[in-house]
């Protein structure tokens, strides 16, 4: 066990991240500012959310960074957690990129709280054991911490720390993401969330957003596989492997969700997996969640047996972006069945004709969203540029 | 004085007698025979004059909803179902807040503190009832809370007073002879959603 270590070993330059990809990420991050002042200024009015809506996209897009957070940990566990040697490699650079998306997501729901300082406080002299969301965030709270103190071992090539950090990033982070998921499931007055398949299902979701981010970042480290040691090379086509079969889990989780929704038309669960399969959510349900998240990288990995990793690349591409909709289609297909009819005199906000309700994400909240994005971006390149992040 | 801090300085005084009642033993309810009901929504103005609710069209504590189940002609009617918080014996909201924000005063009514409350808004999706909103006034989110400011004068809530054809009929259900407990016992009822495991104490004459 070796901490002898010099300034060399946790800093160098990575000429592959040109300053072009760092410059625009930051413009596009500022976007953000312009969410942030909005909000700042006009409170929480400047938000789509409705009284039948209360969460909406920046909900959505908090799940869709801790759950890539939480999957980048996962995975990267295998190598110094659970001693799969071949994984060591991908250590590193998962962990410093679960830090970030788990700081983006920390701010994204700051910005959705109403009094996300309070929050701090009342969590400490008021906790509620009962709600999920308390366990939730404090056992992120905690995850954060060891992710922390995991990268600082990782970074000195203390593997007997890693291990025990990672060991406690493990379980914190699995339930952490467990209990994010029981924040819905836990929901009686919601049957499209209710019950045990969202903890479930939000542990193997973020198993698939861990596998395909990490094999955008080493594309982005070394911006091609002629660049990369043979060690990268076999760990993602690995990785590819997992990613591939995990995402036909997905699939088969996918259509029992489905099948249970709508067969023998369950009241509310069969009218808001509706809005999924023909409704209002149609299009990010069959283009996005379907499409792009499961049906085009799966076949991908099929048909290239998960041996050539550019095309595991597109694979990983299309499903982060297909994981961003589903995240969104699961928040707000929940919600779209209205709690009370809307009858005339009964006051329910959104409702259309058909009886739902709707929602849609303000300028406000998209820029927020956009803006976290590309700054978790800018995060990532300005670590992978000066920082050590090889495992060689 | 402005909206806001009247509605909060409500806030506070109901937190306060909530404190100092502690040690009750009613559980208040409200009993309703829908059938009188005329649909005037006077309950609804007097709801909001008493609580300083926010102006706002979806800024509500309670509402008159229009029963959509028409009959054919000739035998048309036209019926409607008053209701708000149903101060549930079984809360999800205050189950899920993960402040204790949302909680059940001795006397079973489910105030919100708006001092912890962090407006993750958790209550408003575990409601089966939408029966709360976020309010600007009081920064926090609002609802029903039977006009706890009255428990202390012994006064109904403002929806029971103001109702003409006396809708709502609010009592202690602990105490057999209270007007609405004799109502339960003498009349066929039902909640809202029952199948939810809530137990609502708003009851609704058949």
């Amino acid at each position: 066990m070796s901490t002898n270590t010099t300034t060399m070993d946790v800093f160098a330059k990575n000429d592959k991240i040109s300053n072009i990809w760092l410059i625009l990420t930051l413009l596009v991050s500022l976007f953000g500012l312009y969410g942030l002042f909005s909000v700042l200024i006009n409170g929480h009015e400047a938000y789509g959310v409705t009284r039948t809506v209360p969460w909406g996209i920046l909900i959505s897009t908090y799940v869709f960074f801790v759950v890539s957070s939480t999957g980048l940990c996962l995975v990267s566990s295998m190598g110094h957690v659970f001693g799969i040697e071949n994984f060591e490699v991908i250590g590193k650079r998962s962990i410093i990129l679960a830090i970030f998306t788990l700081l983006c997501g920390f701010g994204v729901i700051a910005l959705e709280l109403g009094h996300p300082f309070r929050m701090m406080i009342y969590n400490v002299i008021s906790p509620n054991f009962a709600s999920a969301i308390w366990w939730m965030g404090t056992l992120y709270g905690i995850y954060l911490v060891f992710i922390i103190i995991e990268f600082y071992f990782l970074m000195n090539h203390n593997h007997k720390g890693a291990f025990y950090a990672g060991l406690g990033g493990f379980l914190a982070g699995i339930s952490a993401h467990s209990n994010l998921g029981a924040v819905f499931g836990l929901l009686e007055a919601r049957p499209f969330w209710h019950g045990p398949y969202l903890p479930i299902y939000f542990i193997l979701s973020a198993l698939i957003s861990g596998s395909a981010l990490i094999i955008i970042i080493f594309f982005v480290a070394y911006r091609s596989p002629s660049n990369m040691p043979e060690k990268v090379v076999k760990v993602l086509k690995s990785i590819t492997k997992i990613f591939g079969f995990l995402i036909g889990i997905l699939i088969f989780f996918d259509i029992w969700k489905v099948i249970t929704s709508i067969y023998g038309a369950p009241p509310e669960k069969f009218e808001a997996v509706q809005t999924l399969l023909s409704g209002q959510l149609g299009v990010n349900f069959w283009l996005f969640e379907i499409a792009l998240g499961m049906l085009i990288p799966f076949f991908i990995i099929i048909f290239t047996k998960g041996k050539n990793i550019k095309a595991s690349l597109v694979a990983a591409i299309s499903a982060v972006i297909g994981i961003f909709y589903m995240r969104y289609d699961l928040v707000i297909a929940g919600q779209l069945v209205p709690m009370r009819e809307p009858a005339p005199g009964a006051h329910v906000q959104g409702a259309l004709p058909n009886g739902l309700v709707s929602y849609t994400p303000s300028f406000t909240e998209i820029s927020i969203v956009i803006g976290a994005i590309a700054f978790c971006a800018f995060l990532y390149l300005m670590a992978e540029k000066y920082l050590n992040l090889n495992e060689e | 004085m402005s909206e806001n801090s009247r509605a909060l300085k409500l806030a506070e005084a109901n937190q306060k007698l909530a404190n100092k009642r502690k040690g009750a033993k009613e559980k208040w309810g409200i009993v309703l025979d829908t059938s009188k009901c005329i649909d005037c929504k006077a309950c609804t103005v007097a709801c909001k004059m008493e609580n300083y609710v926010p102006v706002g069209f979806y800024n509500y504590r309670i509402w008159v909803a229009e029963d959509t189940h028409y009959a054919k002609y000739p035998t048309v009617n036209r019926s409607f179902q008053p209701s708000q918080c149903q101060q549930c014996e079984n809360p999800p909201c205050v189950h899920v807040c993960p402040t204790h924000a949302s909680y059940k005063t001795a006397d079973g009514v489910i105030m919100v503190d708006a001092d912890k409350c962090i407006l993750c808004k958790y209550c408003m999706t575990a409601c089966p009832y939408d029966a709360r909103y976020e309010s600007h006034t009081t920064e926090a989110i609002d609802k029903c809370t039977f006009c706890y400011q009255r428990r202390e004068e012994g006064k109904d809530p403002a929806c029971v007073e103001t109702c003409p054809p006396k809708v709502r009929v609010f009592g202690d259900l602990n105490d057999p002879n209270s007007e609405a407990s004799r109502l339960l016992a003498e009349n066929e009822y039902t909640v809202l959603k029952p199948e939810k495991g809530t137990r609502p104490k708003l009851k609704y004459i058949k």
